[in-house]
């Protein structure tokens, strides 16, 4: 689970997103996308000394301007789980085939580029 | 994934996955957690992250949680000895008590650099920092 896509799995929750100057917004993740672009909405935003507060009904944040984002422990554990159904799902309708998912295209994307036995993929090769 | 990145740069985060680590911030700030995810900004999913604050010869540790930490920000990430981080010679304290102390230590370092920073800047021909006063 990459960070951005459990960042997708987050929508519709709460969260809190503390921006590179020290100002924090508290609300529920609307939309993201792959710059890590947010909308939050029913918004408590926070001054960096953390001495002023605002009341927004919905705030978009542009990517480049986030530190970090904390999100409910709850979210990581129902993606762990989301995951496990979906290999599981995967593994009885692909009828054999095994590896699935994004290893076989990244193995057979890495040869064509490559070719066969060609160095400078995995390691210590 | 680790066919799908390189062993560079970011890449060489795997061997860190699932470990406990600490990340230092831009801003100063320790996190120490178990790193469950990351990619190739090295942005990194931290999971029972909570914050570190040092003062002197003490340390209070914050909760946090779970968080998603935009790579940009990260100066370092380490993997954590498990055998030798008990060891260190530094006392733990409550954070209450640690707090007010640690808050006036920062922002007396805070003032320090501005006016420092002031000091370069209209004496010695020095151009302004980043606005964030680190050395990053």
């Amino acid at each position: 689970m990459l960070p951005l896509s459990l960042l997708k799995a987050a929508q519709g929750k709460p969260m809190m997103v503390e921006l590179k100057n020290g100002e924090s917004f508290n609300g529920h993740l609307i939309d993201c996308d792959t710059f890590m672009n947010i909308t939050l909405r029913e918004v408590y935003q926070t001054s960096a000394d953390s001495d002023r507060f605002w009341k927004l009904k919905e705030v978009y944040i542009r990517g480049s301007t986030i530190k970090y984002l904390q999100v409910q422990p709850a979210l990581l554990d129902s993606v762990k789980e989301e995951q496990q159904r979906a290999r599981e799902a995967g593994r009885s309708n692909a009828g054999g085939q095994r590896g699935g998912r994004g290893m076989n295209r990244g193995n057979a994307r890495g040869r064509v580029r490559g070719g066969p036995g060609a160095r400078g993929r995995g390691r210590g090769g | 994934m680790e066919s799908l990145i390189p062993f560079t740069t970011s890449g060489a985060l795997v061997d860190c996955v699932d470990k406990k680590v600490l990340v230092v911030l831009r801003d100063g700030r320790k996190l120490i957690g178990v790193l469950r995810s990351y990619d190739q900004f090295a942005n990194l999913v931290l999971e029972n992250t909570f914050e570190r604050k040092h003062l002197a010869r003490y340390y209070a540790d914050q909760g946090i949680g779970v968080m998603i930490i935009r790579g940009e920000n990260v100066v370092l990430l380490g993997e954590i000895d498990l055998d030798a981080e008990d060891e260190v010679p530094l006392e733990q304290v409550p954070l209450e008590q640690l707090d007010p102390a640690y808050k006036r230590e920062a922002e007396f370092r805070k003032k320090r650099e501005t006016d420092k920073s002031q000091v370069l800047f209209e004496g010695l021909g020095f151009s302004k920092e980043g606005g964030e006063g680190d050395g990053y």
